[in-house]
């Protein structure tokens, strides 16, 4: 099935998802129910409702904590593309997995962002040890306010804090060795108000803290979601990252690289509710055809496909930004975190109209995936941010964004960088990071000049007449952004529809980079862009689908989302050999 | 470069007053109350702006006297007092 033409694999050769086909091949395929990382057995895993720790304890094995760690400490981490390959990766197989184990790099970013040398390297040391790190950050009475915090951190006589108080919905509280937690050190709070300490369980004095157990969830019902209680815990001065005060700083800084990564989570499974739902048009027949062969569910399902392809070319493109336009992620990692999972949510509910009433089965129909990735993708939306938090992020970023619009303000090689997939991305320089995009947002900025080459390269053509008419709306938002008056008491409807209307318009800009920084024989697909901008322009338009006009780009998708599943391959614009991949060993290298 | 420049204006010296003045200005705009309503010594929290929203001042201050400053600013001078005191001594230095 796969040609060496196709397998750009050579010894040496960088491909953006090199790690993927390398962790698939470990991982075997999900559909042998006698694999611990299958469909089947974490299925039954999420109906009882139990832990996957066997899988975890597997993974842990494999030494996939070594990406937690960033290189310069002697981990494996090299560029934020590997993060987004393994939480994908595992997404897809199952969410709970990717929540628990990856939930460990949440732990640690607050000190690769804001801790010392000394305490890198002793992190470093523990999480490749196999330490599970969490993040405690929300309480009970408080939810996503966190400057409401009560839980507080005193100074001792001996120089170092007193905790006393309790964290709430905490992923992986309680299996946790370490646990990162942000907590009051001024009683009068505020945005300086508050530090991070890097707590470790087995440092203090039993009696001192205490499990909180972990609660039901509607979806990722395996997880640990549970909680910390203080009670005059004593902790060293040394476990404080940062200065005492920067708590909220770091962890807004961490956030612009999670809430980026996130964008993980949707690819992973929505690509595999997708999987569900074209195996299953492939195989079920009606009217004496099969149901992929018929024009309202291909078309459901081209439109499916577009949609994720849309979310893989932003999650590309702004999570190799996080290092190459590192200043400008404050903004982008608000357009990623609202638009990837709000995207997701819509693909999936869109792809049960095609599996209709098998979609709501537990058990029964492909292992109860599809139902299982419904309940579970809604949580992505939820935390690390919530889709309204991130947009008023942005609207509060309007004027910056106009700014650096109208002035023209590009970073042409930061720009190129982010979407120019031929090698990994320069090491993050943290101290990059900062709370907001002063020049705004390169990848939008930079339209004009992509459109001028997207004309020159492809003149007359389909593509070139959309990258037009994008660059038209995207004159006219501006305005409309420009003309929304800046407030810090209330947020009006419309400015919501303008921010939601950017995050469109980043992501049809991605595509275009995206398009013209790679050579031709890298995408799966050559119509692609035209299928993605047609989606996404009607969209930002807000004119209504017109299925004569959109049909035709949308349909001649639809061979290569049906030769991509037919293959074991991955639903993405890159060629990426899945474990069902045919002729592929089916255990490789475990 | 004419003096009706519209871009930020860099002259050596700000006087307090002027800084003062402009920040009462940008936060009653923000706030939409009268300037009246804003005092030099009240913490900008406690009178609306809170600690995200703040953030945004480092770009008005750039607009303004094209002085860069740290996005946080307002969370280490967090009132217009202090605020003016920190842009009045980082334009003086420049």
């Amino acid at each position: 099935m796969t040609t060496a033409a196709t397998t750009a694999t050579t010894a040496g050769e960088w491909t953006p998802y090199g790690l993927t086909e390398e962790l698939e091949g470990r991982f075997g395929d999900p559909h042998d129910a006698a694999l611990e990382f299958s469909f089947a057995r974490l299925g039954a895993l999420d109906r009882a409702e139990a832990f996957p720790a066997e899988v975890c304890r597997q993974l842990d094995a494999l030494g996939l904590p070594k990406w937690f760690v960033p290189a310069h400490l002697g981990g494996e981490l090299r560029s934020s593309e590997e993060l987004l390959q393994i939480i994908r990766t595992l997404g897809r197989r199952d969410f709970t997995v990717a929540l628990a184990h990856t939930k460990t790099y949440l732990g640690a970013v607050s000190v690769w962002v804001g801790g010392t040398a000394e305490q890198a390297a002793w992190l470093a040391g523990r999480v490749m040890g196999g330490a599970v790190v969490s993040l405690a950050l929300t309480e009970q009475s408080h939810g996503s306010d966190l400057l409401a915090g009560e839980l507080t951190a005193e100074r001792t006589r001996t120089g170092g804090y007193r905790l006393d108080g309790e964290k709430w919905l905490i992923n992986n509280a309680t299996r946790a060795d370490l646990v990162t937690v942000l907590a009051r050190t001024d009683p009068a709070g505020g945005a300086r108000g508050f530090s991070l300490f890097l707590v470790d369980k087995a440092r203090m004095t039993e009696g001192s803290w205490r499990p909180v157990p972990a609660l039901p969830t509607h979806g990722v019902r395996g997880a640990d979601i549970s909680g910390i209680a203080f009670s005059g815990a004593e902790i060293p001065a040394s476990a404080r990252i940062g200065a005492e005060g920067a708590g909220l700083e770091i962890i807004l800084k961490g956030f612009q690289i999670t809430r980026t990564l996130c964008s993980a989570m949707t690819l992973g499974m929505a690509g595999q509710a997708l999987g569900v739902a074209v195996a299953f048009a492939e195989r079920h027949e009606l009217y004496g055809r099969r149901l992929a062969d018929l024009p309202q569910a291909g078309r459901t399902l081209a439109e499916a496909y577009a949609d994720l392809l849309a979310v893989e070319a932003v999650s590309l493109v702004a999570t190799r930004g996080i290092h190459t336009l590192t200043g400008e992620q404050s903004a982008v990692s608000a357009v990623v975190k609202y638009l990837v999972p709000t995207v997701g949510d819509q693909l999936i509910a869109g792809l049960r109209q095609v599996l209709g009433a098998r979609a709501m089965l537990v058990a029964d129909h492909a292992e109860g995936t599809f139902q299982k990735i419904e309940r579970d993708h809604r949580i992505v939306g939820i935390f690390d941010g919530s889709t309204v938090v991130n947009l008023n992020y942005l609207i509060n970023q309007f004027p910056v964004l106009v700014r650096g619009w109208r002035g023209g303000h590009t970073d042409p090689a930061g720009v190129a960088a982010s979407a120019r997939l031929d090698a990994p991305p320069p090491a993050l320089d943290p101290g990059a990071l900062t709370l907001y995009a002063r020049s705004g947002c390169s990848v939008v900025q930079a339209l004009p000049a992509a459109v001028g080459r997207v004309r020159d390269r492809e003149p007359d053509s389909a593509v070139a007449a959309q990258a037009g008419r994008l660059l038209v709306l995207a004159g006219e938002l501006h305005d409309e952004l420009a003309a929304h008056r800046p407030s810090a008491r209330d947020v009006p409807e419309r400015a919501f529809a303008l921010a939601r209307d950017y995050t469109l318009l980043y992501a049809a800009s991605a595509a275009l980079h995206l398009w013209l920084e790679n050579p031709a024989g890298r995408w799966s697909d050559t119509g692609w862009l035209e299928a993605v901008l047609t989606r996404l322009l009607r969209q930002l338009s807000g004119e209504p689908d017109l299925d004569d006009v959109d049909g035709p780009a949308l349909d001649r998708l639809l061979p290569t989302l049906r030769r991509q599943h037919r293959e074991g391959l991955l639903f993405s614009l890159l060629h990426c050999e899945l474990a069902e991949a045919a002729g592929r060993p089916a255990q490789e290298g475990s | 470069m004419s003096i009706a420049s519209t871009g930020p204006t860099a002259p050596d010296t700000v006087p307090a007053a002027d800084i003062r003045g402009w920040l009462v200005e940008r936060i009653a705009f923000y706030l939409e109350c009268s300037t009246e309503e804003i005092a030099e010594d009240a913490p900008l929290v406690d009178i609306g702006l809170d600690s995200v929203y703040s953030l945004t001042l480092c770009g008005d201050v750039e607009d303004r006297f094209g002085l860069t400053v740290e996005p946080t600013m307002a969370w280490d001078h967090p009132t217009v007092g202090a605020i003016t005191a920190h842009l009045t001594e980082e334009l003086a230095r420049r």
